[in-house]
């Protein structure tokens, strides 16, 4: 420690250390850079611009977002919209994690082990197909005249004709088919880390098959359900092609009849020529989004500290 | 448990064959374990130890035979329901519970009173010495601590028997030994019967009352470890157990307590009351450190002409490996301050009453 020859020599190299090394990172901060960092901070930035004669103009103010918070609740219902994007997020991820963790399970448990791939594979089928395609695919499934009431209306049943299309619900059941594919692997591969023998000496200690799933493989699994959820949650805050395409835009909910944040976003871009506003709307939902990543990490990080 | 009749016997396997597709792991055994009984059933890898220990705990159905734990036919009751407890090769312990929750496992499966839950545990906990670690993660436990965690954790349970599986064998020697003197001491003191299964001789003589020999699926011998290791009575024990000689041969005469066996190298003086009929196939076993090396021997000895092949170092004494006449192998101990020269011919002897007779030789 107090040698003076240690602060004078070079730090140890092995022979195998090459200085050249570094340039390892290369790739992984040039594609950060161009992909992650520089469009995230040009889409700070604008949000900061004004407009001037149909023109954005560079600029560091603040009144694209004192204007939106102006009428967050009142006449533009920002701030209803998010709150509608939230729950429309949460409820998906919810059902979308619990239908994908049962899936998964079925696979890991009830499938022998050599066809748990193929299985897999197949469970995750629908992710081949185009996500947009998948939306038109549902309305006409759930739409007025759609495959679920005609065959209502075949058996005699059309005064039942459920109103499924255009209303938030319809929104979730596109985002968790679209979700489902990523949630179960995610799953499976938690499940699959869970040492089989924690299982038999479960049931040995006396564990019914219940037990032995509520004791040891559900509390096993909560890192990979946290993972899995908040990945469900800011995919679905982001998303606007399922609350347009299948929530009509505005859909109906028990909130009322609103369109999700993302679809805001949207039809604020296409419908106005103030670009720096729609960048400030799009700041407010990354905050939203960090926020509830960072929610996410914390409870998956809870989650593996308990069991590791 | 409770039973119509008492039995004398903690645990009593009757012809319990186990069959995977075509093969058979464990070919009827037939075993009887008396009232808080130490057995250790040992063997070489495959040899059906590890698959008998399971159809035990019931987490194996046994293909047909009887299994009756304190006189009661346990053949078709489900694993979580089993009187029995394992305590697993590499402890299974749960991750996602510290040590108390561990130990209070099996307690809290049913409705449970807290507090006598909480009494319990903190009893096993001292009787297994895990007091002071009590709110310790898994992954913060040495391999002894987390040895004594599953432990605890079985034997809270207060089962009828406990099945242990390799237990020490993830330890080093030096706890090793002291574990199983702490597994002896737990055992005396619960009265609990032990069937501890191992591939390691040592722990199996230290600590068993009995030791049960399997090979192939079906035991080959039960007794004594003083008698297992004196006498064995099959081959497969007598070059499984200890350091032992076997010299196949013939009856050539009987009678006197005596029996004279002709062997490749001569003839050997066996003594023995009941001699197997002149003719029959059978191994001489001698035990390395029977043998005695000296220019002339006791009258009535048997006398051995051999070469000095080679020395392996084992501290206090040596173990020599010697060749005869006609090229059969002999290994011979001998203490420091008798040392022989290697590539050196030389004469060993040992007594008629060192040597025992096992059948079959061809």
């Amino acid at each position: 420690m107090t040698t003076v020859e240690t602060s004078a020599t070079k730090p140890m190299r092995t022979p195998n250390d090459s200085p050249l090394k570094i340039w390892f990172l290369a790739p992984l901060a040039i594609w950060l850079t161009v992909f992650f960092l520089l469009p995230l901070i040009f889409l700070l930035w604008i949000g900061f611009w004004r407009v001037e004669n149909f023109q954005s103009v560079p600029d560091f103010s603040l009144g694209n977002y004192a204007d939106i918070f102006a009428s967050f609740f009142s006449k533009s219902r920002y701030g209803l919209a998010l709150i509608q994007s939230l729950w429309v997020a949460i409820t998906t991820a919810f059902f979308a994690t619990i239908l994908s963790y049962m899936v998964a399970l079925s696979i890991a448990f009830a499938v022998p082990a050599r066809w748990q791939r193929l299985a897999l594979l197949i469970a995750i089928a629908p992710f081949w197909s185009s996500y947009v395609l998948r939306l038109y695919s549902w309305q006409t499934i759930l739409s007025r005249n759609g495959v679920i009431n005609s065959v209502l209306k075949q058996f005699g049943l059309a005064d039942y004709r459920i109103d499924l299309i255009y209303t938030q619900i319809a929104t979730r059941i596109g985002l968790i088919h679209y979700l489902a594919p990523i949630l179960i692997v995610i799953l499976y591969v938690s499940i699959l880390a869970i040492d089989r023998v924690l299982i038999e000496a479960a049931r040995e200690l006396g564990c019914t098959r219940w037990q032995a799933f509520t004791r040891v493989i559900l509390p096993l699994s909560r890192f990979g359900l946290m993972t899995a959820a908040s990945f469900a949650i800011i995919v679905s805050l982001g998303d606007a092609l399922s609350g347009n395409l299948l929530g009509g835009g505005a859909g109906t909910s028990i909130i009322g009849k609103l369109p999700t944040y993302a679809s805001m976003i949207m039809s604020d871009y296409s419908s106005s020529t103030n670009l720096p506003r729609t960048s400030a709307l799009a700041t407010i939902l990354i905050v939203v989004m960090v926020l509830a990543l960072a929610a996410g990490f914390v409870a998956a990080d809870r989650a593996r500290r308990r069991t590791s | 448990m409770t039973s119509a009749a008492p039995s004398p016997h903690d645990l009593e396997l009757l012809s319990i064959t186990k069959n995977f597709d075509s093969f058979t792991a464990v070919d009827s055994i037939n075993l009887k374990v008396g009232r808080g009984e130490f057995v250790a059933i040992m063997g070489p890898s495959g040899c059906g130890k590890t698959t008998l220990l399971r159809i035990l705990a019931g987490l194996e159905t046994a293909s047909s035979g009887q299994l009756y734990i304190r006189g009661k036919d346990v053949s078709d009751v489900p694993v979580n329901l089993r009187s029995t407890r394992l305590v697993w090769q590499n402890y299974a312990l749960f991750p996602h519970l510290d040590v108390a929750g561990n130990i209070a496992f099996g307690l809290t499966l049913k409705a449970h009173d807290k507090a006598i839950v909480a009494g319990k545990v903190k009893a096993m906990a001292d009787l297994v010495g895990l007091s002071d670690l009590m709110g310790r993660k898994i992954s913060q436990l040495s391999g002894g601590q987390k040895q004594r965690v599953a432990l605890a954790r079985a034997l809270v349970t207060e089962p009828d028997i406990l099945l242990l599986d390799e237990p020490l064998s993830a330890l080093d020697a030096h706890l090793r030994i002291r574990m199983q003197g702490e597994l002896r001491r737990i055992q005396k003191q619960l009265g609990m019967a032990f069937i501890y299964v191992t591939h390691n001789q040592v722990e199996a003589f230290s600590m068993a009352d009995r030791v049960v020999v399997m090979n192939k699926g079906h035991i080959e011998q039960i007794d004594a470890p003083e008698d297992m290791y004196a006498r064995p009575k099959t081959e497969f024990v007598a070059r499984f157990v200890g350091t032992n000689n076997l010299f196949p041969g013939r009856i050539q005469e009987i009678g006197h307590g005596k029996a004279i066996v002709h062997c490749a190298h001569g003839q050997v003086q066996v003594s023995t009351d009941d001699p197997p009929p002149v003719g029959t196939g059978v191994f001489v076993v001698v035990q390395a450190d029977k043998l005695k090396p000296a220019p002339t021997g006791v009258a009535g000895e048997n006398r051995l002409e051999a070469t000095v092949r080679g020395r392996e170092y084992a501290g206090s004494h040596n173990i020599y490996l010697l060749d005869l006449v006609d090229g059969t192998e002999v290994k011979m101990t001998l203490p420091q301050v008798l040392p022989l020269e290697i590539n050196q011919p030389t004469t060993i002897w040992f007594s008629p009453a060192h040597a025992a007779l096992i059948r079959g030789a061809a």
